[in-house]
């Protein structure tokens, strides 16, 4: 034993790593090829955003939670305004719902093509890397042309949207649409055909549906497990309560089924935007919302790209909320990497690591405290600290 | 099962005054629960099927209130059962949930750093978001006297 363990390396990977699109920092312990035990260390892009929502308006917090994330900007914005409308007690314009789920599903779009994108990449698959990515650009065009943003939309205003939906939208849409649910279908057959991609992904870092409840996962992670849990079916909110989705979940539990998983979810996107975009209701888009918000208390969830999004947002009665705390899908996500990649290749890790879809920035919301003083680097000091550090040849000054 | 049924069971299994419910919406009721009730009633939330742990909210009650808030959210399909368990920032103890719930863990290190709230049991300490030369004598999340990253003397 005492051998073995002479024999093991560390190896680390991050906080910067080809391997990794977002700064995050593990440790694996590796004996010869195959991982024995892994560690990991967050906080890289941690910003301290839920402090810094307590020293905002409750309106010039919507644009800071909507820079959370790049990818599902919309949903954080979303379940901030939900929480919010609730405790003010404001009811949305049915139009304005709609938009908002509309938006909340081509955003959900965004984020599998581009996951699709990276991991493929992962896998060594480039070809698929590309052509995902190419097709990820015609999601980009419908939020822009929507919004007039192809990353952070702001769409949401509390009590409704900024935007709405006109005919040339809808056409724009429903032509983009038709066009991804034939690419979509093409990619479901790479990905459970193609016998090289499978070497990489059949049968690797299984996770059952016991091993998925008892490690708390979420989203489509979850649901690649045969974990029946998805909150536009299990707590509907917008549009889901008036228009039903249908849930899909796969029972492998392997890296293929996770690929298999956010490929239907695309495909059930598609349509499911199509139907909301025949149902649009007529009406206003916004509400007024007091600037003032009641003293109170709320729990707002929603179904982000990556799984279960919660806010719990607790008002003072003024116009600035008390706390805001955010739970994302990648925190219940991540820790089962850890977890999952014991016994495997480490060329097999970037893949597993991937498989969780996990986000950074997301989990990651800086401060430094030395003694007894704050010291906060501001954007200026950063891009000053920027030019005497490449001024020193790296130096650290 | 639904929420009522839930807070029906658990005014079984403990006795009445052990945990004082209160609904506050439609889908949500709030527990307040001793500390030395937290691990049993736990216990209970996690034995019924498909309900399960959703975060861990700290939250402190203001620079002149002496207590700290943890909120532990449970779901249940549309329902939201919170306990809140509320604790001295003097001695800042709680039990850790970590035996019953392993998946808690990040969850009360995120906390733990956060809020200075001692998880004790919890089985990993080390920090997770803040970074390592962060001074542990103080707290991001509290209220004293930090704001937008200024100190009470304004120096930033």
């Amino acid at each position: 034993m005492a051998t073995d363990e002479k024999k093991r390396f560390i190896v680390p990977i991050g906080p910067q790593h080809p391997a990794l699109k977002e700064p995050g920092h593990f440790a694996f312990e590796v004996d010869g090829e195959v991982v024995k035990s892994a560690t990991m260390r967050l906080g890289y892009a941690h910003r301290g955003i839920e402090k810094a929502t307590e020293s905002r308006t409750w309106v010039q917090n919507l644009y800071l939670l909507e820079r959370v994330c790049g990818i599902c900007s919309h949903i954080h914005s979303t379940a901030y305004c939900l929480g919010v409308e609730r405790l003010a007690g404001v009811t949305v314009p049915p139009r304005a719902r709609y938009i908002r789920t509309i938006v909340a599903e081509i955003e959900r779009l965004h984020s599998h093509f581009l996951w699709l994108g990276v991991a493929a990449h992962e896998a060594g698959f480039d070809t698929l890397f590309m052509y995902s990515w190419r097709d990820r650009e015609t999601v980009m065009d419908m939020l822009e042309t929507l919004t007039g943003n192809r990353v952070n939309y702001s769409l949401n205003v509390l009590g409704g949207v900024k935007y709405d939906i006109e005919p040339e939208h809808d056409t724009q849409i429903r032509e983009g649409l038709f066009y991804l649910t034939d690419r979509i279908h093409r990619y479901i057959d790479v990905v459970t055909h193609d016998t090289l991609f499978l070497k990489r992904t059949d049968g690797i870092a299984i996770t059952t549906l016991d091993d998925a409840l008892s490690a708390g996962l979420t989203g489509p992670t979850a649901r690649a497990s045969g974990v029946q849990r998805d909150i536009r079916c299990d707590a509907p909110y917008l549009a889901y309560c008036d228009v039903p989705l249908q849930i899909t979940t796969e029972t492998d539990g392997d890296l293929k089924a996770r690929f298999v998983i956010r490929l239907h979810e695309m495909l059930e996107s598609c349509r499911y935007i199509e139907v909301l975009l025949d149902k649009l209701p007529e009406g206003d888009l916004t509400t007024r919302m007091p600037r003032r918000i009641k003293a109170g208390e709320t729990i707002s969830r929603v179904e982000a790209p990556r799984g279960e999004l919660f806010y719990f947002i607790k008002s003072n009665g003024s116009d600035t909320p008390e706390r805001i705390h955010i739970k994302t899908p990648t925190l219940a996500n991540i820790a089962s990497v850890a977890q999952l990649v014991i016994g495997q290749y480490l060329a097999d890790v970037p893949l597993i690591l991937i498989g969780i879809d996990p986000c950074f920035s997301c989990n990651d919301r800086m401060v430094i405290r030395q003694n007894d003083t704050w010291d906060v680097w501001d954007g200026e000091r950063l891009r000053q600290y920027g030019i005497q550090y490449y001024a020193s040849g790296g130096e650290s000054c | 099962m639904t929420i009522r049924n839930i807070e029906n069971l658990l005014k079984e299994i403990l006795s009445d005054d052990a945990v004082k419910w209160h609904s506050l919406e439609d889908n949500r009721v709030d527990g307040i629960v001793p500390a030395g009730f937290l691990v049993p009633v736990v216990d209970v939330l996690n034995s019924i099927d498909d309900s399960y742990l959703v975060a861990i909210t700290g939250l402190d009650n203001g620079r002149d209130d002496p207590t700290l808030d943890v909120l532990y959210h449970f779901c249940l399909a549309a329902d939201v059962i919170t306990l809140r368990v509320t604790i001295n920032k003097e001695c800042p103890d709680i039990d850790s949930i970590c035996s019953i719930i392993p998946y808690a863990s990040p969850l009360e290190r995120e906390t733990q750093e956060m809020f200075g709230i001692n998880f004790i049991g919890t089985p990993d300490t080390s920090l997770l978001f803040l970074p390592d030369e962060q001074d542990m004598t103080c707290y991001p999340l509290r209220k004293d006297g930090l704001v937008n990253g200024v100190n009470d003397n304004g120096n930033g």
